[in-house]
């Protein structure tokens, strides 16, 4: 029991990190981003990478790993994605636009890790040693991922509101026809949200390599986990992407542990149906005008 | 200081703005007097970069050509918009709405001064500095729209429509205040259907209908004037 609740909160945290940039690029970029798990997935290769080839530890990888992600992701929003934004008329049209292309890129992007690593799964051993924790073991490498995801979520957290740039880029969500009136430059600032929300699900990818097999396809869970996550906490809502990750995660957890692991995708979608039901707007979401 | 020459503006075939022509000095309150629909707003909007006007136009600040600026590069040379409706973060709190009202560069100098100065003139918000915006009252909304326009260290502040859906007695207070921003040396250009309140703050005032100016005079003067009367002030 306390072992499913831990492993619970762990892989909650997770899936909160990598709600969070999703809910940056769509709420400040509106680009519906279904490529997002692939990013994911490239990143734990990247980190499979130099741990095999350099035997770089992962979390120093994660100091070659974020720029570089946050690099591309620029790249990709400068390229592909910027022609979208300058024809949309509406942020709506924008939306279904966004989900057509990066649904394309997510096949790209899919078919070239293919090509380069095969349909196995991948994984390596790193910090695999037994913890011991409220009288029960947990690998090192799971505390460890946890410990380095709140350390990043929660920085992220604090620099979006306690900062002015990070104020600033809210203020696109909320209003950017009113962001330009307080010397924002919008493009600027949903080119390099894009590129943030790149960088998190990035290092969520790098932190998760350490300890779940991973293969050039499984990006696509990802992506749904994270939509249900921001959908569920409420799209635009930092703290609703972590209440809904973490119940996600425990829950997946207890069910695994409890009654059949074969069970958990039905707990995440019942989980997702009786708060849709309930909250049409989400946890924490307000209904739209 | 504020110099708008040859600004027209077109919807589709509709021209909304012919070939307007305005002036705002410093330490000067300029109002527009015009019916619904007579352009006020899209004046407004296209001086302050967020409408794209007609070629030829000329936006002079003091010696800072914007004629050709976006709407963000505009505030960094000192031209605050406070539009209808506001146009405030209403899911944001007072506090983090002043805090962006500093986000230009020329507004980072003497900004904990000027803070203090904002919530001295509107002492209402220093009581709710952590309140989200979009819950306040429509009085308080907008003196958190002058407020963080404030914060840019305007040296020009348009104004669309303050008055709209306030009480009378806060309609007379906003006025007031607006009086103190302008003592301070800054140029007001204020778009009102209460022409009667803004003609008695005003210095000078413009006749807009249908996108041209038909009259310009002092306001006391304008005041004075039969057809001001019967269109303006249902005299």
């Amino acid at each position: 029991m306390t072992n499913a609740i831990l492993t619970g909160l762990m892989l909650g945290g997770m899936y909160a990190l990598i709600a969070m940039g999703l809910t940056l690029q769509y709420g400040v970029a509106r680009i519906m981003n279904l490529s997002y798990g692939e990013v994911l997935i490239a990143a734990a290769f990247g980190a499979q990478g130099l741990f095999t080839g350099w035997a770089l530890s992962p979390f120093a990888g994660l100091a070659f790993v974020i720029p570089v992600a946050f690099l591309l992701n620029l790249a990709i929003y400068r390229v592909l994605l910027s022609p979208l934004v300058r024809r949309a008329r509406t942020r709506d049209a924008l939306e279904v636009d966004s989900i057509l292309a990066t649904f394309g890129l997510a096949f790209i992007l899919q078919g070239i890790m293919l090509s380069m690593f095969g349909g196995a799964y991948y994984s390596y051993s790193y910090l695999a040693s037994p913890v011991h924790l409220f009288g029960e073991t947990i690998a090192a490498n799971r505390l460890a991922a946890l410990a380095v995801c709140i350390l990043l979520g929660g920085s992220l957290y604090l620099a979006l509101t306690q900062t002015r740039g990070g104020t600033a880029i809210r203020a696109v969500a909320v209003d950017p026809a009113a962001a330009q009136l307080v010397a924002i430059d919008v493009a600027r600032t949903a080119a390099f949200t894009f590129a943030l929300g790149g960088a998190l699900v990035a290092s969520a990818g790098v932190l998760i390599s350490t300890f779940l097999t991973f293969s050039a396809t499984s990006g696509v869970v990802f992506t749904m986990k994270a939509l249900i996550v921001v959908v569920m906490g409420g799209v635009g809502n930092m703290l609703g992407c972590l209440v809904a990750g973490l119940l996600l995660g425990v829950s997946e957890a207890l069910v695994a542990s409890l009654i059949d692991p074969g069970l958990t995708l039905a707990v995440n979608f019942a989980l997702f149906l009786v708060v849709l039901l309930v909250k049409p707007a989400g946890l924490f979401g307000r209904a739209s005008r | 200081m504020l110099e708008v020459d040859s600004l027209s503006l077109a919807y589709g075939l509709h021209r909304a703005l012919d070939k307007v022509a305005l002036t705002v000095g410093s330490g000067e309150i300029v109002c527009i007097l015009g019916a619904n629909g007579a352009g006020k707003s899209s004046l407004l909007k296209a001086i302050a970069g967020l409408l794209p006007s007609l070629p030829g136009k000329r936006v002079m600040l003091g010696d800072r050509d914007l004629s050709r600026l976006p709407a963000h590069r505009i505030v960094e040379c000192g031209l605050a918009l406070v539009p209808e409706g506001r146009g405030i973060f209403g899911e944001l709190t007072v506090a983090e709405n002043l805090l962006l009202g500093a986000n230009p560069k020329r507004a980072r100098d003497g900004e904990a001064a000027r803070r203090e100065e904002v919530l001295t003139l509107f002492p209402r918000l220093r009581e709710r500095l952590h309140q989200t915006v979009r819950t306040m009252s429509g009085g308080e909304q907008q003196m958190v729209a002058i407020g963080r326009a404030l914060m840019s260290r305007p040296d020009v502040l348009l104004l669309d429509e303050p008055s709209l859906g306030l009480s009378p007695a806060m309609v007379h207070e906003l006025f007031a205040t607006l009086q103190r921003v302008r003592e301070a040396g800054l140029g007001l250009l204020l778009v009102e259907q209460n022409a009667s309140e803004s003609l008695r703050i005003a210095d000078r005032g413009y006749v807009l209908e249908n996108g041209v100016i038909i009259d310009h005079d002092t306001a006391n003067n304008l005041k004075r004037k039969p057809a001001v009367q019967r269109a303006y002030l249902g005299g």
